[in-house]
């Protein structure tokens, strides 16, 4: 990423001047961006030809085995990292002629169903390929079985001849309870099945997968000329074979930290504290009475929302987070990474008083809040930064109910609902409200529950007065941004 | 260390040492005292990071497959993300404990070595056990690399039930080859330096040597063991197996880095950019000055003759007359400046290519402010500075940290980076990838300094890195110390000077300023010899010659 280049004069340094407030943030991965002769971008004057990394990761395994489930999960990370990315599902352009095949329509020798299929691939890499020609796309998610050589060889010829580079990832399952698991999933939400009888889809589903395993190559010495990452049961062994550069390795090591056993993640902020019933940000503030009444509350609900399922509880270092986390019954541990974002000079103060002290600040913020960095503090962005060992862990993990704090919850849930950075550092997040989310093949669900003991708001809106929103009646309605696909009060 | 030959390499204890200035490599040494390390996100109070526990890294592989190189490697990295780290050569052990190859029974590495053989063995691995175990749980140690040749299934896996017993992790790494190539060049470029084989035709000696590798250990089994922790990767990172290894975020994170990493070595060139013609720097993208432009012609001439004699002394030590050296390459950032700076090499067909992460460090709201006009504008900013420089920003700036944990993508780059490298930046950049690659401390990185007049090369060695200075002769005096350019972030005098001085907060003299420096030689040489210190007692060896024939003498020593 550049840096600015606003070229207003210095003249009083003492005004911090908002356009430097975006300016010295780290890019923590992102390659650099191209530019093409044929794009017309140049970076800087000098006709200066850009690295171009552009990577095609093309899935490979049967059905049933998670790749779709992977496949999004991948998007949402890269792009968490403000790595545009794009997932091309071949079943979606299949869709469009076929829209709900029975299995035969997969058997090889069915040729009419290998020709609209074959046609589906064109057409899903033709869109690919046309959607790398914007410079800022770097990563396309091929998402389909891909599970012969011969399909392999010619994606990778396609890409080849566009300059793109292919990872393929294959996902090896052979653990039954798994594939049942995901085929259950599968005959309820996949748009294959929709409106049909579950036992059924079932069947015929298992006869699809079946259809597919009569062909079915997995990637082997043949192919030691590709790159390639082959997940083996689960990540229980993972093989990876010539990879070729920075940003490969990096969607690689993500893929090993991931599994696609079935699990829900809890997060809630901590109980309403001091610091919030005065107002004030940051700090290490004692639990309010009111958010002592939420952790006694708290056990409550989680057995409520997850019955006997063994947890994990994360919290912060801070406080209030651990006197939240106080009662529940589980294993703890406390995470530095979760702590609040950092708000530097500012910490300790309410709105009004940053708005009285630091009204560039208070405007800038509103202006770019994803961005902007608290003087002597942190942006959102450096949270996400600091917050990358916890998205590894969370994903190598099963259950775990997060206990923390408005800024990282919300870097959190953006992570795993694929909020924008203009939306997420808005979104609100209530006090004494638990947020379940489950991450599905196609979506995250979410469900929020909420506890039944009064507390302020700390939300503040963009551009609003310096002050938080009003108290009542907020805690019921959700926010206008988030459409939970549940929910239950 | 190499297990055969090279022992005089590691002639000093494998206890930890201090190192004397910023020209050596620190990887074998451990920070005096806890500090934040140049790319740790945060601290915990028991020192140990994301909640993963202590792991031994074992390498497992027969010489010359770059264990060492691995282990050094990784612990460089593993340090720099704030893991306490530290390697444990079992070989300076054995050496440490029998001396020379010489005194080293015949059967030593055998499967079914003989008794007297077996109880010497056992001896020498307790001790550097025993160093392990007081690494992590008394010096509050999280990764310990233990660098073996680990040959046997039932070795490896008495070793993983050993450290288990101790709620340790154990993670193997064995570094394969089916590529005889790459272990024959391995040997020529590393093993075959050893004075065993002057005047050695060197296919002779790599022939040699490999016969001598055979001979010593004849057992060898690879990795198949399904229930251990392992990553094998084979013929230099080409393919790697990851077994069973999601136990934690740390290991899988040393993972991706392996997929960066190779095992060919390779010499990486660090200069400054010219001078341009617009003194205020940052926002502005100026040309290169005339003056810029002749320091490009200069650079890239010196750096050109330079590589032609080293070329000429491989010749003269006996490589072929056709050897050619690696490739070269040349990264900048996307700066005017730096990329004009290049051009003269570009036209001589280098390739360039530029990398955005590498523009300058921000200077937030001191941009084009003199030193004087930042302390009177800013002066509790320069209290705070000059108590931390490496972490405190400047309002609106960036600190060194921002900056180390943005060139992360670089750093790993350039570990993948084959072809020698030439880097052309901003001061800033370059301080810390120097600092990443001679393991400096985060208190050392913002005093770096790097000359215009000289080209500074880090020479890779499986054991240390270590580096050097080459003089670029002709230039104008005044564009040579800090450029107008800079950024005038202070690093006031005083506290160099009282930190020399009073030797408590940092054990270095000269501060590693890689040149014009303001300590005399002959006092930080005297100076060297009083910080250099040993904390483990026992192993009975003194630090004398660390390192020594690896260290170009004159790279340190040149005023």
């Amino acid at each position: 990423m550049p840096p600015p280049t606003t070229d207003q004069p210095q003249a009083n340094v003492e005004q911090y001047r908002p356009e430097l407030n975006r300016a010295p943030q780290g890019d923590f991965m992102r390659p650099a961006s191209r530019s093409r002769a044929h794009s017309n971008a140049k970076t800087n004057g000098v006709g200066v030809q850009v690295e171009e990394t552009r990577i095609c990761v093309v899935m490979v395994g049967l059905p049933a085995r998670g790749k779709s489930l992977i496949a999004q999960k991948v998007v949402r990370y890269l792009g968490w990292l403000s790595i545009t990315a794009k997932c091309f599902n071949v079943g979606n352009y299949r869709r469009t002629s076929t829209p709900q095949p029975s299995a035969a329509f997969f058997d090889t020798s069915n040729k009419e169903g290998e020709r609209l299929r074959m046609a589906a691939a064109e057409a899903a890499v033709k869109d690919m390929c046309n959607w790398f020609r914007k410079p800022d796309n770097l990563i396309a998610i091929l998402d389909a079985t891909n599970s012969t050589k011969a399909r392999r060889r010619w994606i990778k010829d396609r890409c080849d001849a566009e300059g793109i580079e292919t990872l393929f990832v294959e996902s090896k399952c052979d653990d039954e309870e798994l594939i049942m698991a995901n085929i259950k999933e599968v005959k309820t939400t996949s748009p294959d099945y929709k409106g049909q009888d579950p036992e059924e889809a079932a069947r015929d589903f298992r006869e699809r997968i079946r259809m597919y395993e009569r062909v079915y190559e997995t990637l082997d010495e043949d192919e030691a000329d590709m790159t390639y990452c082959k997940i083996i049961d689960v990540g229980s062994q993972v093989i990876i074979n010539r990879i070729q550069d920075y940003l490969q390795s990096r969607v690689v090591y993500y893929l090993m930290n991931l599994h696609i056993k079935p699990r829900s993640i809890w997060i809630s902020r901590h109980g309403e504290s001091m610091y919030n019933l005065s107002g004030q940000i940051g700090g290490d503030a004692n639990l309010s009475s009111r958010g002592e009444q939420y952790a006694k509350l708290l056990p409550e609900m989680v057995k409520k929302s997850a019955g006997d399922l063994p947890l994990t509880v994360w919290t912060s270092t801070l406080k209030r987070t651990a006197q939240t986390a106080r009662y529940l019954p589980y294993e703890k541990l406390s995470w530095k990474a979760l702590d609040e974002l950092d708000s530097g000079v500012c910490d300790g103060l309410t709105y009004a008083e940053i708005e009285a002290q630091y009204p560039q600040d208070f405007k800038a913020r509103d202006e770019d809040k994803y961005n902007y960095r608290y003087l002597g503090g942190e942006s959102y962005r450096d949270v996400v930064i600091r917050l990358e060992p916890i998205i590894m862990e969370l994903e190598r993990s099963e259950n775990i109910l997060i206990v923390t704090h408005q800024a990282v919850l919300r870097c959190i849930y953006a992570y795993f609902m694929g909020s924008s950075q203009e939306q997420s550092p808005w979104m609100e997040v209530p006090l004494h409200c638990l947020i379940k989310l489950t991450p599905r093949a196609y979506k995250t669900e979410e469900e929020r529950m909420f506890a039944d003991v009064p507390a302020v708001s700390t939300w503040r809106g963009k551009g609003t007065k310096a002050e938080h929103a009003p108290t009542p009646a907020q805690s019921v309605a959700p926010s206008p941004m988030i459409k939970p696909e549940i929910k239950v009060t | 260390m190499d297990t055969l030959l090279t022992a005089d390499l590691a002639a000093s204890s494998p206890a930890y040492m201090r190192r004397t200035s910023t020209y050596v490599d620190a990887i074998h040494s451990l920070p005096e005292k806890e500090s934040m390390a140049p790319a740790q996100l945060y601290s915990t109070e028991s020192g140990r990071l994301f909640h993963s526990g202590r792991i031994v890294i074992a390498t497992v592989g027969l010489p010359a497959r770059g264990k060492t190189h691995i282990s050094v490697a990784l612990a460089r990295y593993l340090r720099w993300l704030g893991v306490k780290t530290h390697v444990f050569h079992l070989g300076d052990y054995r050496r440490a404990h029998v001396g020379q190859k010489d005194q080293i029974p015949v059967d030593y590495f055998f499967a079914n070595a003989s008794e007297s053989s077996v109880v010497l063995r056992n001896q020498i691995t307790k001790k550097c056990r025993e160093d392990i175990f007081k690494f992590l749980y008394q010096e509050n140690g999280q990764i310990a690399i233990y660098d073996a040749v680990n040959p046997l299934a039932s070795g490896r896996r008495a070793l993983a039930k050993e450290f288990e017993k101790q709620n340790v992790q154990t993670l193997f790494i064995e570094t394969a080859c089916t590529d005889e190539k790459i272990i024959e060049e391995n040997v020529r470029s590393v093993k075959i330096s050893s004075p065993d084989y002057i005047g050695w035709d060197p296919e002779d000696a790599v022939q040699d040597y490999l016969k001598r590798i055979a001979a010593r250990i004849p057992h060898y089994e690879s990795m198949e063991e399904s229930e251990l922790h392992y990553v094998k990767m084979i013929n230099a990172g080409e393919r790697v197996i990851v077994n069973n290894c999601s136990f934690g975020y740390l290991s899988q994170r040393i993972v991706f880095y392996l997929l960066n990493l190779h095992i060919k070595s390779r010499q990486t060139y660090f200069v400054r950019a010219g001078t341009s013609r617009d003194e205020d720097s940052f926002k502005n993208d100026a040309s290169l000055s005339p003056e810029g432009e002749d320091y490009a012609r200069k650079m890239s001439d010196t750096l050109l003759t330079h590589r032609e004699s080293e070329r000429q002394n491989l010749i003269r030590h006996g490589a072929p007359e056709s050897t050619a050296l690696k490739p070269l390459t040349i990264w900048t950032s996307t700066r005017r400046r730096t990329i004009e700076t290049s051009e003269y090499l570009a036209n001589l067909g280098y390739k360039v290519r530029q990398r955005s992460q590498m523009s300058a460090l921000n200077p937030g709201v001191c941009e084009k402010m003199s030193e004087r006009r930042i302390r009177q504008e800013y002066p509790e900013e320069v209290a705070k500075h000059e108590l931390d420089p490496y972490h405190h920003r400047y309002p609106r700036a960036e600190s060194y940290h921002d900056l180390a944990v943005r060139l992360e993508p670089i750093i790993l780059e350039l570990e993948r980076e084959q072809n020698d490298l030439l880097i052309i930046a901003h001061e800033s950049v370059l301080r810390v990838l120097y600092g990443y690659l001679m393991a400096c401390s985060a208190t050392d990185i913002p005093s770096l300094s790097f000359p215009r007049d000289e080209i500074i090369e880090v020479i890779p060695a499986s054991y240390n890195n270590s580096a050097k200075r080459i003089h670029i002769p002709g230039l104008p005096h005044k564009i040579i110390p800090g450029s107008p350019e800079d950024i005038r972030i202070p690093v006031p005098d005083s506290m160099v000077g009282s930190r020399i001085g009073s030797g408590t907060v940092s054990p270095m003299s000269g501060l590693g300023t890689p040149a014009g420096c303001s300590t005399p030689p002959s006092e930080s040489g005297g100076e060297a010899g009083g910080m250099v210190k040993l904390r483990m007692k026992g192993a009975g060896v003194g630090p004398s010659a660390a390192a020594g024939s690896l260290v170009d003498p004159a790279a340190e020593t040149k005023p």
